[in-house]
């Protein structure tokens, strides 16, 4: 009985991640190797011809070059500006921070959904209040077609995003910080360390293992987001921001090609796992207590 | 403590989900379009069929455009999803030619109800030897003209494309003297790649030009014909400035907000443009005339086709009621309902003969137009791969030839080869 | 007068943060015809509070929400109890395959979801867990689960084992220390896993809309979702609806903060 207790209280939460994992991974693995089409009709086994339409796809190769800087770059820069503002709060400013500390995390709670239209509708280049600002300024002199350029549209999906995710990466700097024993502090100052020195050689260290896991879970969250993409620019314009997630749909629900839809799935599902196994690797595993 | 809680929620749960059986026959209506007014016709039409079918229960849902296909593959091909629902008309290629829909010329009284239809829409629901749907809403794709703007420039609004390129040359210009152009000739939708594909097909029609060769093996539109349809556009844009530079990002909402402010002149629209301008600026005032021709061809001018697309409502092929959604369908298409499509704003234009030449039509503001255009308009081919062709292939090389990325020429050849591939099944 | 400098640029950087927010709610009280116009405005001579009442006239919006409540309270739940047992058993127990099983749970957020939902929609077809409530509370929790696994995981270790030891010297069975002792300790560690799960399930859109179908089981999101068609774009009542929506949201974690932090700083962070 004691032996089995550790798997019985495990075994409702396998059930559960059996049918949202397993159950779609072995669909997907499956009907990757099968012509599965709603245009050309559910044939037989076409061994590995969908992964090779896949990498073939020019579209493909555009889409994950956009995926993994988006991924990468938006969740460094979050996990910047969350450990930013975590700073900032944690000045002991008396119990206004208290309220900035409230304004700050309210990105969080919005839809994404709604955050996404929201900032389609700030940026639209002619009734957008921020190139109304920039005029105004005079930072720039015509209005910028921010989600009509290629060049700037997936930058702004990514400060959506942005906007979004790093109250994430705040409040768990901010824990962090906080459970930061005072004594590193005090020592280190006994010692005549520089703000920049203590902000070196003590926050950051007693930081890291927060950093690893929002890093990972930042980048893997990133990657599989769908939302933010679809609703502002759909992949355009002109595939310029177009992402994984959002060519799943392309090949799934436009081409109705779900064999390719899937070979894509597990192309990407074994890309995050290589990505997370190297990553844990790279790290200490966690000791329990 | 706790756990009551999760247990007496559970338990809601349960009697929530099990709340929803229901003795007789209950039948699945998927309406997929938002304006009220149409959301209103269909409610009054659902009224009228079951108050004359005491056993049938109607469940009329809307649905969202957005995930159309989505929705509408995930439930056909689990069995299970809508009974009856409203669905593009080229949808009959793809979702009748793999089985989803359920012929409907099986029905006894079909060829009764189809003569109905004018005989053209009723054709586009036809794949095969079979015929898919009823029509419901018919759209031509159409030029409208900002009256604001060209009666003062004192301009009639274009016929040729000489004239569509002039006209909208001149409506480019800075109004309020910044330096900076804030009125633009032609707006495109460029955002949603159906849409944008939508607005150009209608070029390349009135130029006399085939999407695919009538076998629908070949791609037939890198001609020298296909080339100046696209490099109209890239001139305009290129050379005079005159398309709205941020088209890229444009849905319907951007376009009409910029048509209602004035900012730009024309636009390629459909009969729900009046309908969506009225819900920000009503009454605001436009002209509506043919997609313009290529100036050689203006003789021809009152007889080449246009881009049609069309509703239709369909069976789907597993439901498990197919006598009574046939009934729901006709009711929902008698001449009585097609006439609300004349007298009131639904977005599109009536598919019944009765509806389209009754006296109420003669007085209907553009419906002389919009019925001549439809009699002459041309669907999309019937390839169950064209939806794919035009958003994935057509949308994207004319989109970068018109940016400047490459040649007209180029790009309608790089489109051929890609539309060619999915033809021939190697993409 | 040092606090000043730092206390000024928080109330400039919150002033960017609440910007999206502002202008939607700006937008939520204009009527259409003065929502995106030419040059921006923040006020409108006809704001009023109209499409916030127009909403729920256009959808039923009051069925809608408490749909999600349903739905997101119960997600909650489920998740903290199933997540509560699988983290105590890596917590303290050491037994054959624990990497395994934690990697596992690691992968199960790996799949995109557009790839996971066409079998997943094929299986509560299968069940007839579609269009129902139910099913989407079971398929919110299945996705929730990995992360509040972790979470849990952290904050279970992060509770010295000696005090349930303590617990169990003086005499309590298994069952009573883990009620007693430890489940009062992780208390900051559940409301913080509470809460992530609460908001993950309130806004998700992708699977409620595709495994919802009628009005009697839609969720906020997907209704919200609603106002932008193919045709109409109803952006006033949209940002009235997704103003309101994010207030019980807002409530909860502004309830909820302090034992959040305190959990988070108890717990997942070592």
């Amino acid at each position: 009985m004691k032996r089995a207790t550790p798997y019985l209280l495990l075994l409702p939460a396998l059930i559960f991640t059996v049918f949202v994992l397993a159950y779609p991974l072995i669909q997907n693995l499956f009907n990757s190797f099968y012509q599965v089409s709603l245009v050309r009709g559910t044939g037989g086994w076409i061994g590995l011809e969908n992964y090779e339409k896949v990498f073939r796809d020019s579209e493909f190769w555009l889409a994950f070059r956009n995926t993994a800087v988006y991924a990468v770059a938006g969740t460094v820069l979050a996990l910047v500006v969350g450990l930013a503002f975590a700073l900032l709060l944690n000045l002991k400013l008396g119990r206004i921070t208290t309220v900035f500390n409230v304004i700050y995390t309210i990105p969080w709670v919005i839809s994404p959904v709604v955050a996404g239209f929201t900032w389609k509708w700030l940026l639209n280049d002619n009734f957008g209040i921020i190139n109304h600002w920039l005029i105004s300024l005079g930072l720039i002199h015509e209005e910028i077609t921010w989600l009509g350029n290629p060049d700037t549209a997936l930058l702004c999906v990514a400060i959506a995003r942005l906007w979004q995710f790093y109250p994430f990466a705040m409040v768990m700097f901010l824990a962090g910080l906080q459970a930061i024993p005072e004594e590193q502090y005090e020592a280190a100052a006994v010692d005549g360390a520089s703000m920049f020195q203590k902000f070196y050689n003590i926050t950051l260290p007693n930081l890291q293992s927060v950093s690893a896991v929002l890093l990972l879970l930042g980048i893997l969250w990133s990657f599989n987001d769908f939302n933010m993409v679809f609703v502002m620019t759909r992949g355009g314009p002109m595939n310029a921001s177009m992402v994984l997630p959002v060519l799943v749909r392309e090949y799934s629900f436009v081409f109705f090609d779900l064999g390719k839809g899937s070979a894509l799935s597990v192309i990407i599902f074994a890309l995050l796992v290589s990505l997370s196994f190297l990553y844990l690797k790279a790290l200490s595993r966690r000791e329990p207590a | 403590m706790k756990r009551l809680l999760a247990l007496l929620f559970l338990l809601s749960l349960l009697t929530v989900s099990c709340g929803k059986k229901h003795d007789g026959i209950e039948l699945q209506l998927w309406n997929f379009g938002d304006l009220p007014a149409l959301i209103e016709w269909v409610r009054s039409r659902v009224d009228s069929f079951q108050a004359a079918h005491p056993g049938v229960r109607v469940v009329q849902s809307e649905k969202s455009w957005n995930m159309i296909r989505e929705l509408l593959y995930a439930n056909l091909t689990s069995g299970t999803g809508p009974d009856v629902m409203n669905v593009h008309a080229n949808y009959a290629a793809e979702f009748g030619g793999a089985g989803f829909f359920t012929p409907i010329n099986t029905f006894e009284d079909f060829e009764e109800v189809k003569s109905l239809f004018e005989p053209g829409l009723m054709e586009s629901t036809r794949h095969g030897n079979n015929y898919y749907g009823l029509p419901c809403s018919g759209i031509a794709f159409t030029l409208v003209c900002n009256a604001d703007l060209f009666d003062a420039e004192g301009i009639a609004p274009p016929r040729t494309w000489s004239q569509f390129r002039e006209a909208a040359r001149r409506l480019t210009k800075d109004t309020n003297g910044d330096g900076k152009t804030d009125q633009w000739g032609l707006v495109l939708l460029g955002a949603d790649r159906g849409s944008f594909s939508y607005r150009f097909a209608p070029f390349l029609f009135k130029a006399g030009q085939d999407i695919l060769t009538d076998d629908l093996t070949k791609v037939a539109f890198n001609t020298p014909r296909g080339v100046e349809a696209l490099r109209l556009f890239v001139d305009m844009h290129q050379v005079d400035h005159s398309i709205t530079p941020g088209f890229l990002a444009y849905h319907h909402s951007e376009v009409n907000d910029l048509f209602c402010s004035n900012k730009v002149a024309m636009s390629i629209e459909g009969p729900w443009f009046r309908t969506i301008v009225d819900q920000k600026s009503p009454g605001k005032k436009f002209y509506t005339v043919p997609v313009p021709v290529p100036d050689h061809m203006i003789a021809l001018y009152d007889s080449l086709p246009t881009l049609q697309d069309m509703m239709m409502y369909s069976i789907s092929a597993f439901t498990k009621h197919p006598q009574e959604s046939w009934e729901l369908m006709k009711s929902m298409r008698t001449l009585e309902a097609d006439m609300d499509w004349i007298t009131k704003d639904l977005g599109g234009i009536a598919t019944t003969t009765g509806a389209l030449y009754s006296p109420e039509a003669e007085r209907k503001e553009d419906l002389a137009l919009y019925r001549r255009e439809l009699r002459f308009a041309r669907p999309w081919p019937p390839h169950p791969g064209i939806i794919s062709i035009a958003n994935n292939v057509i949308t994207p090389w004319v989109q970068r030839a018109i940016v400047g990325e490459l040649s007209p020429e180029e790009a309608m050849a790089g489109a051929a080869a890609e539309a060619q591939q999915i033809l021939d099944g190697k993409k | 007068m040092k606090r000043a400098a730092p206390i000024l640029l928080m109330a400039v950087i919150a002033a960017f943060v609440l910007l999206p927010i502002l202008w939607t709610l700006s937008t939520s009280l204009k009527p259409l015809s003065e929502v995106n116009v030419h040059p921006p405005r923040w006020t409108s001579p006809q704001m009023s509070i109209q499409p916030y009442i127009d909403m729920f006239f256009f959808l039923p919006f009051a069925t809608y929400t408490a749909n999600s409540l349903i739905v997101a309270t119960s997600a909650t739940i489920l998740t903290l109890v199933i997540g509560s047992l699988a983290a105590f058993a890596f917590a303290r127990f050491q037994f054959a395959g624990k990497d395994l099983f934690l990697l596992v749970f690691l992968l199960s957020q790996m799949l995109p979801g557009a790839s996971v939902i066409v079998p997943l929609f094929q299986l509560l077809t299968e069940v007839g867990l579609y269009d129902t409530l139910l099913g989407l509370t079971l398929t919110h929790a299945a996705v929730l689960l990995p992360f509040a696994i972790w979470l849990l995981y952290g904050f279970f270790c992060g509770i010295p084992r000696e005090v349930e030891e303590a617990a169990l010297i003086d005499g309590c069975s298994r069952l009573a220390a883990l009620r007693k002792v430890l489940l009062p300790l992780a208390l900051p560690g559940l409301g913080a896993t509470a809460l992530f799960a609460f908001l993950g399930s309130w806004n998700e859109f992708f699977f409620a809309l595709i495994l919802t179908s009628s009005d009697t089981t839609r969720t906020v999101p997907v209704g919200i979702g609603l106002f932008v068609g193919e045709y109409t774009d109803i952006w006033n009542q949209m940002s009235a609806a997704a103003i309101l929506f994010s207030v019980p949201p807002l409530m909860v974690f502004l309830a909820m903060r302090k034992t959040f932090v305190k959990g988070l700083v108890a717990g997942a962070i070592k």
